[in-house]
């Protein structure tokens, strides 16, 4: 490695210390050709984070900040396609996907050989070893561990024969994560294991995409111990060289890592450039650096200077620097369209409102909650408090989820002062006389909240009805909601735990009532059984029928109010290269970077 | 003295006392349950139960008190409930770098704007006086966030005279601390020089000073060697009070500028319900306080040789 390597990194990344600067360079050296001084100029990308993380140890986050920061330096069993939509599971850590054995419950996965731990003191050397199906079982254990609180255990609850036994267990007594053994969990050899799932179960496979059922190393775990967090030792594309957890996290390449860029993609990503990189050995930047920066102020000017690469856009510079478009759609305006790029895509979040189906007013009226459905007033909320920034739903599902309107043809009826008033009338409070102000929770009391609840209550007021709000902050909302402490309710959504539409309809599940996630404490048999019946069949004409059974009970019976699937939007330098924005995985190591268009700035 | 120290230590007991009671009952009686802001959306009865027995939440309110006692007794605070890490370690991290971001404007400040008052009130109800009365109330009528965000816009973004945001450790902070030293020196400005010439007024308008004047001693040696030295107990009263509020940072420059000090760790914790982080900073804030008072106090028998501490 050359110490001008080492200066000129020091240049591009100011607080670079010396050290750093040296193992980085140390790094990029191993990609130089022999006999070579380091040929190429690193290529560093510029992010700001907006929040500071929980943990980089995989089972202790399950925030989307974290789980982005986890997915850099831990690979996953299986892991969603980049380019592909709707949304698709790949292998990643695995050969290929898991084998269904005839029984349907016995999944036996290969690990792809050759995939190594990076570099690091607690390996003997400090050379990062292979990674073997030990490690999986190890991880997945580990996951269980009662005391050791994973917040997504659920993903595997009940799932894998013996596993809640397992953590029953080690909610009693300490329990040896490598040793202990787990009926369902079986090592073939040293690079297969096998899992034995408690029914057949294709949602299973979901669950080993999630960043907190990645593997880890236990010397990691045993030397890190409660630094484990911000020490992650990894298989991922990335390797952590400093962990600030409220300054600057800054990542280098995993020059080992085992994934080359995808060769196909969705309809027009071809032609929109992003398969140039087809083949090429990834991670393609060299180094990510990422300060914390909350404030929309600051983060925008450093981007506007060319100090970040992309960012979210927020309301203040939103009506600064973009415009609709007749069709709709989103442009910047003439001054800033000649120097970035803008992207929105739909997320996979949905909001709604819960209605209190226990509640004796609300519950035991029909037609007051069809005349509630028929005062909201989605499409005006996204055009005024979101400048567009939605799109109205008329199904529960995320609409870029198979099962979703586009597939069901669902219909949903919009604002209708008139057919609420006549609704209302029918409910017995004409013109809402007699009915007293609803109770309508809300969980956050930031100025957006206050806003929207301003929002609602003059539309509802059109037509007579009366709301008191009560804000609190979200899990003091949720233990009112959960304890029926509340009429109606706007707690904030559902984000999917993965892209399968079973994810949302099991919100309105009898069977998820408190403490589960059926706020609206909904129990419909004939939902229940079309839920039970298409939970865990794959998707197709006789999946999506059921899926219109329950949209069309949902509509009827209004234990919730759809509103909208969030819209995702951002600006990004005309330097970043291979961006297209994906929910569900960190785009960070398919992306590019022009670097001599980056120097000349903008 | 030593006995006016120790009789004032023993009193800090039972203020040190109720502040813990206060701060353990807002949170822990009357905050958000931190076991479900830690567990999610996902969160089952089990698991509710198992968190809140790791934690110490299943015991009793006295004894979670009590436990509360011993860790402000030792400082150690345990750990964060979101993190897991030491709040030992954070806390010191962070109010080191919380004081690079006050200690240099505060100490800079102190001397440059106890002499600009001096200057103002030399010349007072002249136009420099009048000016700078009116121009001091208009700066202290606008908010420091109006500050902060114009001044990042102007002298950052625009002029590129300074950093937008960062922090690095070392001595190449002092780039990225130099803009927000700036907005916090002109933000005190306007306070505390209008206080300190308010008080070099009132010295000023004293039998003493009369008779130093018509002893014939110049208006500068009136104002350095009469009226300074008898003001100096409000200055002393007001500068001290204001340390302890140094170690817990400034909330909006630590935001802003992306600096990892206590200011961002305390708003942090408060958004994401770490009660641990709450309840140690609000008690080391209280602690701080009593002892600075303290100090203020012994302060004024140096300042003031007429004050006796009994």
């Amino acid at each position: 490695m050359s110490f001008d390597s080492q200066a000129h990194l020091q240049r591009l990344m100011p607080g670079l210390t010396r050290r750093e600067a040296l193992a980085a360079a140390g790094s990029f050296s191993l990609l130089s050709l022999p006999g070579m001084a380091l040929a190429q100029e690193p290529k560093v990308l510029h992010y700001g984070r907006l929040s500071p993380f929980d943990s980089l140890d995989p089972i202790r986050q399950f925030d989307l900040d974290s789980s982005e920061l986890v997915q850099l330096c831990y690979g996953t069993l299986l892991a969603y396609a980049y380019l592909d939509r709707p949304y698709k599971l790949e292998p990643d850590l695995l050969e290929r996907l898991p084998e269904v054995a005839a029984d349907k419950v016995t999944l036996t996965l290969r690990l792809r050989k050759g995939i190594r731990f990076h570099d690091n003191a607690c390996f003997p050397g400090g050379k990062g070893r292979e990674l073997v199906a030990d490690d999986v079982l190890y991880s997945i254990k580990r996951y269980a561990d009662a005391k050791l609180n994973s917040k997504s255990w659920f993903a595997m609850e009940g799932a894998v024969v013996g596993l809640d036994a397992f953590r029953a267990a080690s909610a009693k007594a300490p329990v040896d994560h490598r040793t202990a053994p787990v009926e369902g969990l079986k090592r073939i050899d040293s690079h297969t294991l096998s899992i034995k799932l408690t029914r057949e179960n294709p949602l299973f496979l979901f669950s080993l995409a999630i960043s907190s059922t990645t593997a880890v190393a236990h010397e990691a775990v045993a030397m890190y111990g409660d630094q484990f967090g911000v020490n992650p030792v990894g298989t991922g594309p990335y390797m952590i060289s400093k962990a600030e957890r409220k300054g600057v996290l800054r990542f280098l390449k995993n020059p080992n890592y085992h994934q080359s860029y995808p060769s196909t993609g969705a309809p027009g990503d071809a032609e929109k450039g992003l398969l140039k990189s087809a083949g090429r050995k990834l991670p393609l930047i060299d180094v990510l650096e990422m300060p914390l920066i909350e404030e929309p102020q600051p983060g925008m000017l450093k981007f506007l200077k060319g100090e970040l690469d992309w960012r979210g856009v927020d309301r203040a510079n939103f009506t600064k620097m973009v415009r609709r478009k007749p069709d709709g759609g989103f442009e910047l305006t003439p001054e800033f369209a000649a120097k970035f790029e803008i992207y929105n895509v739909l997320g996979v979040a949905v909001t709604y409102i819960n209605l209190n189906m226990k509640d004796p007013l609300i519950g035991g009226n029909k037609a007051l909650r069809q005349a509630l459905l028929h005062l909201t007033d989605t499409q005006g909320e996204i055009d005024v408090l979101l400048n567009g920034l939605g799109q109205k739903l008329k199904s529960i599902v995320p609409l870029e989820f198979p099962g979703s309107e586009r597939d069901t043809g669902a219909t949903y009826p919009g604002y209708d002062v008139a057919r609420a008033k006549a609704l209302l009338a029918q409910a017995g409070f004409p013109d809402g006389k007699g009915l007293p102000p609803l109770l309508y929770r809300v969980a956050g009391t930031s100025s957006t909240e206050r806003t929207a609840f301003d929002f609602a209550k003059a539309r509802y007021a059109a037509a007579g009805v009366q709301l008191r709000a009560e804000f609190s902050d979200y899990p003091t909302a949720i233990k009112a909601a959960e304890a029926g402490n509340f009429q109606i309710a706007n707690l904030g959504g559902w984000v999917a735990d993965y892209p399968d539409a079973e994810n949302f309809y099991q919100l309105l599940y009898g069977k998820n009532v408190a403490p589960g996630p059926n706020h609206s404490a909904f129990a419909n048999a004939a939902y229940d059984r079309a839920y039970e019946a298409a939970r865990l069949m794959s998707n197709g004409p006789q999946r999506f029928a059921h899926f219109r059974t329950m949209n069309d009970i949902i509509k009827d019976e209004v234990p919730m109010i759809l509103r909208a699937n969030n819209v995702r939007f951002g600006i990004r330098q005309k330097w970043l290269g291979n961006f297209k924005r994906n929910e569900l995985v960190p785009e960070y190591k398919y992306l590019d970077i022009d670097m001599a268009a980056k120097k000349k700035g903008i | 003295m030593l006995a006016y120290i120790l009789r004032r230590l023993l009193l800090a007991v039972p203020t040190v006392l109720g502040v813990a009671l206060l701060t353990f009952l807002l949170f822990n009686a009357f905050g958000p349950d931190p076991v479900r802001a830690a567990l999610g959306n996902h969160a089952t009865p089990e698991a509710i139960a198992n968190l809140r027995a790791q934690w110490g939440l299943d015991q009793s309110l006295p004894m979670q008190f009590v436990e509360f006692l011993r860790q402000i007794v030792t400082f150690d605070y345990g750990k964060s409930y979101v993190t897991q890490e030491d709040l030992g370690q954070q806390l010191k991290a962070g109010a080191w770098v919380s004081l690079s971001v006050t200690a240099p404007p505060f100490i800079v400040g102190g001397i440059v704007n106890v002499l600009l008052a001096l200057v103002i009130a030399r010349w007072r109800d002249g136009l420099a006086d009048k000016a700078s009365r009116a121009l001091f109330i208009a700066g202290m009528s606008i908010s420091a966030l109006v500050y902060v965000l114009v001044l990042q816009y102007l002298l950052a973004y625009k002029l590129g005279w300074f950093p937008i945001s960062g922090y690095v450790s070392g001595p190449g902070a002092v780039v990225y601390l130099a803009l927000p030293w700036l907005i916090l020196l002109i933000v005190a400005m306007g306070p505390d020089i209008r206080l300190y010439r308010t008080l070099f007024l009132d010295e000023a308008n004293a039998d003493y000073v009369r008779t130093a004047r018509s002893k014939g001693a110049s208006e500068g040696r009136v104002l350095l060697r009469h009226v300074l030295p008898n003001a100096w107990i409000p200055i002393i009263t007001n500068n001290v009070t204001t340390l302890p509020f140094l170690i817990l940072g400034s909330f909006l420059m630590e935001r802003f500028f992306s600096i990892p000090g206590i200011g961002s760790l305390t708003i942090d914790a408060l958004a994401r319900g770490d009660l641990p982080i709450l309840k140690a900073v609000t008690v080391l804030g209280a602690i701080a306080l009593v002892l600075f008072n303290l100090l203020s106090d012994l302060l004024y028998a140096w300042a003031d040789p007429r004050v006796r501490l009994s």
